[in-house]
């Protein structure tokens, strides 16, 4: 949907991504929490209304978002909600909240440690449980199934895989938040063995414990609190369903839909866009659907192929978006985040620079 | 410094199939694979609403296969500890004969050089078949049928599943929270003060969750051993894995003695669960030095000292 209220991002802060942090989850929330309050010049104090992403299953604890909220400083009482997803939805919640009018800032986090345990096993347990967790169907293997269709239908090559991955641990040399960086020869990058035949290791997102806050304000308080509001000016998520089995690989039905509802191709041309495309083979799945061209800066903080600290990857979209008006000049910028097997779920959100 | 705990987590959930999944189990155990009508296609494994529309399905079941055809692949070459076979195999999206869609099933191919993208696979049914996915052990490639044992009719319609799954976690355990065990194995409680708010903390808070500050060792408070019952529960247990109690027990909230918060789902000793109330005046019982000399808590036995007569004590909490 359009938005009916405008809501502008007014700080935000990421974590530093790493393979293995020595904080819990809380403590790398209370730390994003400050900068990020901090960055938009205003105190815990003065949010109404918190929203989180996160996972029991990655956390290994049952009810863990209870902990994070110490991270809050929710005394008095504080309006809070939490998703079972990427922080990214807990924005697009934190968004919603903020249109019913009666609070005008809200914040939303994204957290989590992929490394209390091996990704692999904890992935299925998120997945369908009758016909897809019975047989630890992971992410890897999910994706590397949807590279293979791409592959076989001639949308994709290895070498056009290995370009992304070069491209993007070049860009991610300026961030430094990446955890994967540097030159990278595409030759090279094809002669490595395969992880998960067809995708090999630049194929494949690093596995990164971090955190991520974003803070939303509205309309006159939003001017009132900033001189630069990153205004939200489409917002949307599809999802569709959840077997692979049953969808056409090929394409992103659900990214299209949600690109088409947050009004993307309306308002003007898009500058640059930061993609969860966790594998070399997503992105040209979601440019396409997306309708980005090739004069659209494509993640140029290095994307989740640079860093992919699960339960915030999608947040932190948002933020090096809203980075990118804030802090490069960029006019229009499109932030993206995905969730579910093989690009189940699609999030677009267009964010614009304007007072 | 952060240190690490191991823990091994049980996942064993028992589910419903409700009338359409639990139709396709019980194909399973007859090594018979349906799939479900959806106009004009056959969705393969069935389910139960329409994912294009979104509607129910009329529960038209079509037997499909047992041949079916690659339409993807990816090959596994080291299996985890949560997939279907133990050594090096491929994950397929097979179009089964008469399907309209991909089923998602490991292919036991040997290697990978076998793998290609419409090649024929047919299933290998296990021979004790409970109504499971993993009923089907593995596709192998081929165009025939292998020999089905025991392929006779259901006696009984599949209606439950298990799935069992296990992750090893490594969760970190804080400098604080590790120095709150270090005292208790000394049989000393150690508090911690917020540097801003000044309120004392019980159990190794890692901040103070009023200021969302970090709290540091410089913080750290000997606490005192008495405290006040401020509430508590008698627990009727029930025998789940884990559960060691046998008869009907109290936990307790202890608040101690100038402290903030509470100790909360304490165990209590010399006191009978029909003598647990509110306003009990405890100390703190620590068991006898262990063989490497640490302590435990074992619980809370009343001072004998007058109760404290005070209704707001059930509002403590946390």
């Amino acid at each position: 949907m359009a938005a009916t209220e405008p809501v502008a991002i007014i700080g935000w802060s990421v974590s530093p991504m790493e393979r293995r942090t020595d904080k819990t989850e809380a403590q790398l929330l209370l730390d994003v929490i400050t900068d990020a309050t901090a960055h938009a010049g205003i105190s815990r104090a003065d949010v109404d209304f918190t929203c989180a992403g996160s996972c029991d299953y990655v956390a290994g604890q049952a009810f863990s978002f209870v902990q994070n909220i110490n991270a809050i400083g929710a005394w008095p009482p504080k309006r809070d909600s939490h998703v079972e997803m990427d922080g990214a939805w807990a924005l697009y919640e934190a968004w919603v909240r903020l249109q019913l009018g009666d609070l005008d800032v809200a914040l939303a986090t994204g957290s989590g440690r992929s490394s209390t345990a091996d990704p692999a096993t904890i992935y299925p347990m998120e997945m369908d449980p009758y016909y897809l967790a019975p047989l630890g169907a992971d992410a890897v293997s999910m994706a590397a199934l949807q590279a293979r269709v791409l592959l076989d239908a001639g949308l994709v090559t290895e070498r056009q895989m290995a370009t992304i991955a070069a491209r993007t641990r070049r860009d991610a040399v300026a961030n430094p938040h990446a955890q994967v960086s540097g030159e990278f020869d595409v030759d090279a990058l094809l002669a490595g063995e395969y992880v998960r035949d067809p995708l090999r290791r630049h194929d494949l997102p690093p596995i990164t414990d971090g955190a991520c806050a974003v803070v939303l304000a509205r309309g006159e308080k939003a001017r009132e609190l900033t001189d630069r509001p990153v205004w939200i000016t489409g917002f949307a998520h599809v999802a569709e369903a959840h077997q692979p089995g049953v969808r056409d690989l090929r394409v992103s039905t659900s990214a299209a839909r949600a690109a088409k509802a947050a009004g993307v191709a309306e308002g003007g041309p898009i500058d640059v866009a930061e993609l969860q495309s966790a594998f070399t083979h997503e992105e040209p799945v979601l440019t396409a659907a997306l309708g980005l061209g090739p004069e659209v800066a494509i993640n140029p903080s290095g994307g989740p192929l640079a860093a992919n600290p699960i339960m915030a990857t999608g947040l932190v979209r948002i933020a090096e978006a809203a980075r990118q008006i804030r802090d490069a000049g960029k006019r229009r910028a499109l932030a993206h985040a995905t969730s579910g097997p093989c690009l189940q779920q699609n999030l677009v959100c267009v964010l614009e620079e304007g007072r | 410094m952060t240190t690490y705990v191991e823990s091994t987590v049980r996942f064993p959930y028992k589910r419903s199939l409700g009338p359409v999944i639990g139709q396709f189990m019980t194909g399973l155990t007859e090594a018979r694979l349906l799939g479900i009508r959806a106009d004009d296609r056959v969705i393969v494994p069935p389910v139960e609403w329409d994912p294009e529309t979104g509607e129910q399905l009329a529960h038209e079941f079509v037997e499909v296969g047992p041949a079916g055809t690659v339409r993807s692949w990816c090959w596994v070459e080291k299996p985890t500890t949560q997939h279907p076979l133990d050594r090096p195999f491929a994950f397929a999206l097979i179009e089964l004969d008469g399907a309209s869609t991909g089923f998602l099933h490991a292919v036991d191919a040997g290697r990978r050089e076998a793998m290609t993208t419409g090649m024929r696979v047919v299933p290998r049914w296990r021979t004790e078949r409970r109504g499971h996915i993993t009923d089907v052990e593995a596709f192998v490639p081929g165009d025939q049928p292998l020999p089905v044992e025991r392929a006779e009719p259901a006696g009984e319609p599949v209606t439950m599943m298990t799935y069992d799954a296990e992750v090893h976690y490594l969760t970190p355990v804080t400098e604080n929270e590790t120095r709150v065990g270090q005292a208790a194995a000394e049989g000393r409680f150690l508090g911690l003060r917020c540097p801003r708010c000044a309120r004392l903390y019980v159990g190794g808070k890692n901040d103070c969750p009023i200021c969302a500050v970090a709290l540091t060792p410089q913080d750290e408070v000997d606490l005192p051993q008495r405290g006040t019952i401020t509430n508590y529960v008698i627990i009727t247990p029930v025998q789940y894995p884990g559960q060691t109690e046998t008869e009907p027990f109290a936990r307790v909230h202890v608040l101690l003695d100038g402290v903030d918060v509470v100790l909360m789902f304490q165990p209590v000793v010399d006191l009978a669960n029909d003598d647990v109330r509110p306003g009990v005046r405890v100390s703190a019982v620590w068991t006898p030095p262990d063989g490497t000399g640490r302590r435990a808590l074992a619980g809370w036995r009343p001072t004998g000292e007058p109760d404290v007569d005070d209704p707001a004590l059930v509002n403590r909490i946390h």
